[in-house]
C-alpha cells in the first residue's frame, strides 16, 4: 500500500493535539521560564536581603604618619560605596548601557554585594608590641558590639623609599578567622588607595596628574564580519553557543519523550491493533513522528521568542547573527529525526514506560554526551577534537551547534558535512527503528532486551 | 464474482509452534461467517494474516478480490480481540478520528458519530471522555470504530467477550443490520452458542488446521444417532421401563424430559419403536446436534485421543458459561 499522507496528517495533527492539550505539557513548557525568573529576580533578594552591614574595629600601626589618615577616609561606607561603582563599571564595560545603568544603582549594588561595612580605624603607635596587637584580633567581643577585624603594620619604608633603593615597602594584613572576604577586598583596595596617595604627596606630585598619564581607556573590539559589523561581546559569545546546546537538547528531548510515552501509552491500552486496522505501520511511525516534530517546533518557538524578546528589549539583538536561527532550526530536524525514531521504536518495543528505562539509558547517554564536550568545544571550536565531534552521528549536530555559536565559526564545508552526515545517519536509524517498530507493536510480554531488538530487525 | 475472502494453503510459525497450517477458506460475499474454536486455536492468527498485519510464511490471501487487505483497508472493518481506545480522548473525537482514517470525510464522520451512538443505546456520549465509560460502553464504542465507514467486509474477532447481557443483544442486532446492509461478515468466538444462532455458515478451528467448515442449515439436520429424547405423556411416569429396553446404555431426566443414550452400533429406529411400546410417549425423538457436540465429536475423532477430547470438552463447555 502506498503511504497516504492524509493518513500520516491525521495522525500527526491528534498526536500535536493530543501533546499541547495536556496540562503536564503546558506546565512543563511554563517551568523552565519561570525557574530562570526566579533564579535571576528572586534569588538575590532572598541572598542579601537582611543580612545588617558589618560593623568593626581595625587597628593600624603606621610608623609613617601619612597613611592611617587617608586609609580612614578611603574606609568610609561612602567611599567604599564610590569604589565598588567604579569597578562594577569596568566590570560591566561590555555590557549594553540598561543593563550597566541598572546594574550601578546603588540599591542594585547594594543588593547585589551587601551594605556597606562600617568600620571604625584606631591608630596604635608606631612602637606597639606587635604579638600584643595579634592577640587583640582573636580577644572575644561583645555579640552585637563591633568585631575586631585587621591589624593593618604599615612598613617604615612604604611611603619613602630607603636610601638607594628604587622599591618601596609595603604593609602586613593580619585578619582573624571566617572574616568575610569581601571585608578583605574592601581593606586591600583601601590600603593600596592610601599608599598611592601618601607617596603622590611624599614626591610634591599631582595625583590627577598621575592618574590622567596612567589612564589608558580599554577600546571595545568590534567584530567585522561580511557586510556588517558589531561590537563584540565576551559575554554574550560565550554564552551563546550553549544556549544553541541547550535548546537542540531540549527540543528532542520534549518530543521524544512525547513520542515514547504516547507509543506506550497506545501498546498498553491496546489501542494500537485498532490503528493498525486503518494506517499502516510506517504511516503511524511517521504520523507520530512529525506530530511531535510540531510539538517540539512550537516550544523551541517559544522559547526562540522570549529568548529574542529579551535580546530586543536589552538592545542586543543586533549581536545574533539571525542565521544561527536557521541553523538552529535545521540541526535541530536532523537529530529530532534521528533521535524519534529511535524513542518511537523503544516505545513500540516495550509494554510498560519501566520496561523502557534500561533500553532508554544508552540513548539518554548519546543525547547528554554533548554536555560533557559543550565547554571543550566552546573553548576550542576549531581543534581536531571539535571538527572530529562534529561529524560523529549522533552528537555531530550538538557539536556543529556549539561551534556555530562560537566566536570562531566553522568553514561552511564542515557545517554542509555535518548536515549530510547527520541526514544520512537519521535516514539508516529510522529504517531500523521502523523495522523494529513494526513488529514491536503487537509483541506482548517479555520485556526485550537489545539483543532482542537486533532479532526482530533482522526479521522484519 | 469473487469471494469476499479466500485463504489458500496458509501456514503460519512462530518460531517452533505452528499456529496455523494448511487453512483453505472462502467467504462468500455477503455472508455471514462464524469462526469458532477454543482459546488457542489460531483464530486471532488467521484474522490478523487477513488483515495483513501479520503475514503467513506460505500460501495465498485474497481479500474483496486484493492480493491483501492492505489494498482494501478502508473498505474492511475490523474490531480486534486486543482492542483499546484513547483514553483521555472525547468519544465523539475518537471516532471521528477513526473515520477519518478510514477515509470518511470530516462532515460525514461528525453526523454520523452521534446517530451511530443514538442507534447502540448511547445517545450523547460524544462529549464524554473514553475513560469515563465503562467496559460494555466502550465495547459498543468500539463497534461503531469498526462499521462508522460502511464497510463491504466486517471481521470481529471475539465480539462479545466480557460483554453484559444487553450489550451481548445489542451488538448482535448490529451485526446482523450490517449483514442484511450487504457487508460480508466474519466473525470469531469461542463461544460456539453465539455463532449457533447467528451465523450461517461455520468454520472450526483446532490446532492451527480447519476442521469443519459448514452451512449451519447443513449442521441443523445432523442428529445425534446415540441420543433419543422422550417425553413421556403422563408427566410423573417412571423411567424405570425405559432402562430396560434393548439397545438403551442408560437414561437421564431432564425436567420430564427423558435423553437416552443408545448403546454404540445400535439401530435407532429399532430402539425408538421398542421405547414407545414400553411408555406412552407425548414426544419422541433423535436429539439435534449442537455445535459444541459436533466439535467434541470432530476433536474425539481426531488423533489425539481422549485425554485432549475431554480437555476440549471442559474449555469449550467453560467458553458456553463465560
Amino acid at each position: 500500500m502506498k503511504p497516504s499522507l492524509r493518513r500520516i496528517g491525521l495522525v500527526a495533527g491528534r498526536e500535536f493535539l493530543a501533546a499541547v492539550t495536556n496540562k503536564g505539557f503546558i506546565i512543563g513548557l511554563l517551568i523552565m521560564p519561570a525557574v530562570m525568573a526566579i533564579l535571576i529576580a528572586v534569588f538575590p533578594l532572598v541572598l542579601n536581603r537582611n543580612s545588617p552591614p558589618v560593623r568593626g574595629e581595625v587597628a593600624v600601626i603606621d610608623p609613617t604618619g601619612q597613611v592611617a589618615g587617608s586609609l580612614r577616609s578611603a574606609l568610609t561606607p561612602e567611599a567604599i560605596v564610590a569604589r565598588r561603582r567604579e569597578s562594577a563599571a569596568r566590570a560591566l564595560q561590555n555590557t549594553p548601557a540598561v543593563v550597566r545603568d541598572a546594574a550601578s544603582r546603588p540599591a542594585a549594588m547594594e543588593r547585589a554585594v551587601g551594605a556597606p561595612p562600617q568600620l571604625t580605624i584606631t591608630e596604635r603607635p608606631a612602637n606597639a608590641d606587635l604579638q600584643r596587637e595579634k592577640q587583640w584580633l582573636t580577644e572575644p567581643v561583645a555579640t552585637d558590639g563591633p568585631r575586631h577585624l585587621a591589624l593593618i603594620v604599615v612598613q617604615p619604608d612604604a611611603v619613602v623609599a630607603s636610601a638607594g633603593r628604587t622599591e618601596y615597602g609595603t604593609y602586613e594584613l593580619f585578619v582573624p578567622e571566617n572574616i568575610d572576604d569581601r571585608i578583605e577586598t574592601e581593606l586591600y583596595d583601601a590600603i593600596r588607595e592610601s599608599l598611592v596617595t601618601a607617596r603622590i604627596r611624599a614626591h610634591n606630585m599631582n595625583r590627577a596628574e598621575v592618574e590622567a598619564v596612567m589612564r589608558v581607556r580599554r577600546a571595545t573590539s568590534v567584530t567585522v564580519a561580511v557586510g556588517a559589523e558589531r561590537e563584540t561581546n565576551l559575554a554574550f559569545n560565550r554564552m551563546l553557543p550553549f544556549a544553541f546546546a541547550a535548546l537542540l537538547v531540549f527540543g528532542v528531548l520534549i518530543g521524544g519523550q512525547t513520542l515514547l510515552t504516547q507509543t506506550v501509552e497506545e501498546k498498553s491500552n491496546r489501542v494500537i491493533e485498532v490503528l493498525l486496522s486503518a494506517v499502516s505501520p510506517l504511516e503511524l511511525m511517521a504520523g507520530k513522528i512529525l506530530g511531535q516534530m510540531a510539538v517540539s517546533m512550537l516550544v523551541l518557538a517559544i522559547y526562540i521568542g522570549i529568548g529574542l524578546f529579551t535580546l530586543m528589549s536589552f538592545a542586543m539583538i543586533g549581536l545574533l547573527d539571525p542565521i544561527l536561527i536557521l541553523y538552529l532550526v535545521l540541526f535541530f530536524l536532523i537529530s529530532y529525526l534521528l533521535f524519534a525514531a529511535v524513542f518511537s521504536a523503544v516505545g513500540a518495543a516495550v509494554n510498560e514506560m519501566r520496561e523502557a528505562q534500561s533500553l532508554m539509558t544508552p540513548i539518554m547517554l548519546l543525547l547528554m554526551a554533548p554536555w560533557m564536550f559543550a565547554s571543550v568545544i566552546g573553548r576550542e571550536p576549531n581543534s581536531t577534537f571539535s571538527v572530529a565531534l562534529s561529524f560523529i552521528p549522533p552528537v555531530n549536530t550538538f557539536a556543529m551547534m556549539i561551534r556555530l555559536g562560537s566566536a570562531t565559526p566553522p568553514p561552511t564545508w564542515q557545517v554542509l558535512a555535518t548536515m549530510v552526515i547527520g541526514l544520512a545517519a537519521a535516514a539508516a536509524v529510522t529504517w531500523f527503528a521502523a523495522k523494529i517498530f513494526k513488529v514491536g507493536l503487537l509483541m506482548h510480554g517479555k520485556a526485550p532486551n537489545m539483543s532482542t531488538l537486533m532479532r526482530w530487525a533482522r526479521e522484519a | 464474482m469473487q469471494p469476499a475472502l479466500e485463504l489458500t494453503n496458509v501456514r503460519k510459525t512462530f518460531g517452533s509452534t505452528i499456529a496455523v497450517e494448511g487453512m483453505n477458506l472462502v467467504v462468500p460475499r455477503g455472508a455471514l461467517c462464524g469462526v469458532i474454536g477454543p482459546n488457542g486455536a489460531g483464530k486471532t492468527t488467521c484474522i490478523r494474516m487477513i488483515m495483513s498485519i501479520l503475514f503467513p510464511d506460505s500460501g495465498e490471501l485474497s481479500v474483496l478480490g486484493r492480493r491483501s487487505a492492505l489494498e482494501a483497508k478502508d473498505r474492511i472493518g475490523y474490531l480486534p480481540e486486543e482492542r483499546g481506545v484513547y483514553r483521555k480522548m472525547k468519544v465523539g473525537a475518537f471516532l471521528s478520528y477513526m473515520a477519518q482514517l478510514k477515509g470518511v470525510a470530516a462532515e460525514d464522520a461528525a453526523s454520523r458519530v452521534p446517530r451511530l451512538l443514538q442507534d447502540v443505546g448511547l445517545p450523547g456520549v460524544e462529549g464524554k471522555r473514553c475513560e469515563d465509560l465503562s467496559k460494555g460502553m466502550l465495547q459498543r464504542v468500539q463497534f461503531i470504530g469498526a462499521i462508522i465507514h460502511q464497510p463491504d467486509l466486517l471481521i470481529l474477532d471475539e465480539p462479545f467477550s466480557g460483554q453484559d447481557p444487553v450489550s451481548v443483544r445489542i451488538l448482535r442486532e448490529h451485526i446482523l443490520k450490517e449483514n442484511r446492509r450487504g457487508a460480508t461478515v466474519l466473525l470469531s468466538t469461542h463461544v460456539m452458542a453465539n455463532a449457533e444462532e447467528m451465523c450461517q455458515h461455520v468454520v472450526m478451528i483446532h490446532q492451527g488446521r480447519k476442521v469443519l467448515d459448514e452451512a449451519m442449515s447443513g449442521l441443523r439436520r445432523q442428529f445425534d444417532p446415540r441420543t433419543i429424547h422422550f417425553e413421556p405423556l403422563e408427566a410423573h411416569a417412571s423411567p424405570a421401563s425405559l432402562a430396560g429396553v434393548l439397545g438403551v446404555e442408560r437414561v437421564e431426566s431432564m425436567d420430564g424430559i427423558y435423553r437416552i443414550t443408545l448403546l454404540p452400533g445400535t439401530d435407532p429406529a429399532s430402539v425408538m419403536a421398542r421405547l414407545a411400546a414400553a411408555l406412552a410417549p407425548a414426544r419422541i425423538e433423535l436429539a439435534r446436534l449442537r455445535l459444541e457436540d459436533v466439535f467434541v465429536r470432530i476433536v474425539a475423532e481426531g488423533p489425539q485421543g481422549d485425554a485432549a477430547s475431554k480437555a476440549l470438552r471442559a474449555s469449550v463447555t467453560e467458553g458456553a458459561l463465560a
